[in-house]
């Protein structure tokens, strides 16, 4: 019994909300259009499957290429400004703006720059992103074991292989940090982006454009529905990051090595 | 004619910023193939000592010549054993101890057997595939050594390496040390904080004083290598003990 209790008490706790919410819905007669049950949003997930699945296909596009943007770019960022402490100093601040402005506001500039669809989307998703990968990575290359780097003095390393073999390894768990990060905010400024900047064919669009179509024609199981399916979406996300992040590290990181 | 000294310190000072001076004329001259401990009271500069000869940091009086040459300049020839292992954690330990190889590029030496007779030289033959964390303390101050060791310095400075490792343990070491060096002469530098261990292991143990560091006494140890495990329970070792402990409480006040 014991060792099922991992799993069976997540169920039973999932048994008994859906059992709160049709007995809620049915005790103050909740309209379906006002909350919907379980079932009505499963079925109108069934009914809808061909405009959400290609509606996931198209968030999920923007999701990756603004996700793999910002890491890439971040990444590269970071080495540009641990290289010396001036550079930091001088650009650091103006990340720190485009960080704080808000991407609602940045929106209909990149709608103006880029038009509607894809390209806006990932340039929002990449913005979202891209100041976590930023601030971890460029924390990870600065803050190298003074020891190791007198290791490396010791050896007569060049620039180039002290970065190689120093300080790039090491920045690796900071630098997973904040994939980790924007991994979990990707799906979601993917969605943002598609409700802000979204284009539609044949009335199918991403999540985020589905959200808003489903919502004035008020579908609201569909609506749920759109929800549950952007909830796996991230949940995929999220996965893929955490098993990038294992298969770098599972050999010798604290995080991850087992110790006796 | 006698070969010059390979390490010369000629009023050698050192103070970090306007601070007072930690290090103050300091002479000595070194031959090759000697084994110097420095030993002192905790701020006596014996650490700052060692990273002087490294060429880690510049002294800010007199000079110190190494083979010949200034300190950073000598670098090839000289290598640094740390106070923790200071092993990089992704590496495997053959990797580990091939790093000095990979980076100073030395086409002299064939890396993968060198790596390999070095670890079996410090008895870790069996750990080339582990990672660091998979070692104990003493294990990962083996694979210190052997990296070390890997680029055949003439000149091995060690830095309280086996201050953190319990006694048995250190008392392995430093045998094994003194094996290691039987077969592989280099001059070394041993910074330490127990009398015992510095002369079990030199030729000559340096006393400092601390505040501003000095050298207090230099006192030579006139046992001759090989230096069984048995030598630390003769009269004359624990006599040559007690007069280094008994210099040593002169400069503690």
């Amino acid at each position: 019994m014991k060792r099922h209790l991992p799993w069976l008490l997540p169920v039973a706790t999932g048994a008994l909300l859906i059992a709160a919410w049709y007995g809620l819905k049915r005790l103050f007669h909740v309209e379906s259009f006002v909350l919907p049950a379980p079932d009505e949003i499963l079925t109108a997930a069934w009914r809808e499957r061909r405009a959400l699945i290609s509606a996931v296909g198209l968030t999920a596009q923007g999701a990756v290429l603004g996700f793999l943007a910002a890491v890439g770019v971040g990444f590269g960022l970071s080495m540009f400004l641990a290289f010396s402490i001036r550079i930091k100093q001088s650009f650091y601040p103006y990340i720190l703006i485009l960080q704080m402005t808000p991407v609602i506001i940045l929106a209909p500039i990149f709608v103006l720059w880029l038009g509607q669809g894809l390209p806006s989307i990932v340039a929002i998703t990449f913005m979202i992103c891209f100041f976590p990968v930023v601030a971890n990575t460029t924390m990870g290359f600065i803050s190298v074991d003074r020891n190791l780097q007198e290791l490396f003095v010791m050896c007569n390393a060049t620039r180039s292989q002290e970065i190689r073999y120093l300080r790039v390894p090491g920045a690796m768990p900071y630098f997973l940090t904040g994939v980790k990060i924007a991994g979990t905010l990707a799906p979601i400024g993917a969605i943002t982006g598609d409700f802000l900047a979204g284009s539609a064919q044949n009335g199918v669009g991403g999540i985020g454009f589905m959200t808003i179509t489903y919502f004035s024609q008020l579908k609201t199981p569909a609506l749920f529905a759109t929800g549950m399916i952007a909830c796996l979406l991230g949940f995929l996300f999220v996965f893929g990051v955490n098993f990038l992040h294992w298969f770098l590290l599972h050999q010798w990181h604290d995080s991850l090595v087992r110790k006796e | 004619m006698t070969a010059p000294p390979i390490v010369q310190l000629k009023a050698t000072g050192k103070r970090f910023g306007a601070g007072p001076p930690v290090l103050e004329a300091i002479n000595l001259e070194v031959e090759r193939g000697e084994f110097i401990s420095l030993i002192g009271p905790s701020g006596c500069g014996k650490s700052t000592l060692l990273r002087l000869i490294a060429g880690l940091t510049p002294p800010t009086a007199g000079e110190i010549i190494v083979d010949g040459m200034t300190p950073a300049n000598a670098r090839e020839e000289v290598f640094f054993v740390f106070q923790d292992s200071n092993l990089l954690p992704w590496r495997r330990v053959a990797a580990n101890v091939e790093l000095p190889l990979m980076l100073r590029r030395d086409l002299t030496l064939k890396r993968r057997e060198r790596v390999k007779a070095m670890l079996e030289l410090v008895g870790l033959g069996d750990a080339a595939e582990k990672y660091p964390w998979q070692l104990s303390g003493g294990m990962k101050m083996r694979v210190s050594i052997a990296r070390a060791l890997s680029v055949a310095p003439h000149i091995l400075l060690l830095d309280e390496p086996f201050g953190a490792l319990d006694e048995m343990t250190r008392d392995h070491l430093n045998e094994d040390l003194l094996g290691i060096r039987a077969r592989d002469p280099f001059t070394a530098f041993f910074v330490t904080h127990s009398v015992a261990e510095a002369v079990f292991l030199s030729t000559r143990v340096v006393v400092l004083s601390a505040n501003p560091g000095r050298v207090h006494r230099v006192i030579t140890v006139p046992f001759p290598y090989p230096r069984p495990p048995e030598l630390r329970e003769t009269p004359e070792f624990l006599q040559l003990l007690a007069e280094t402990s008994r210099e040593l409480r002169a400069v503690r006040h």
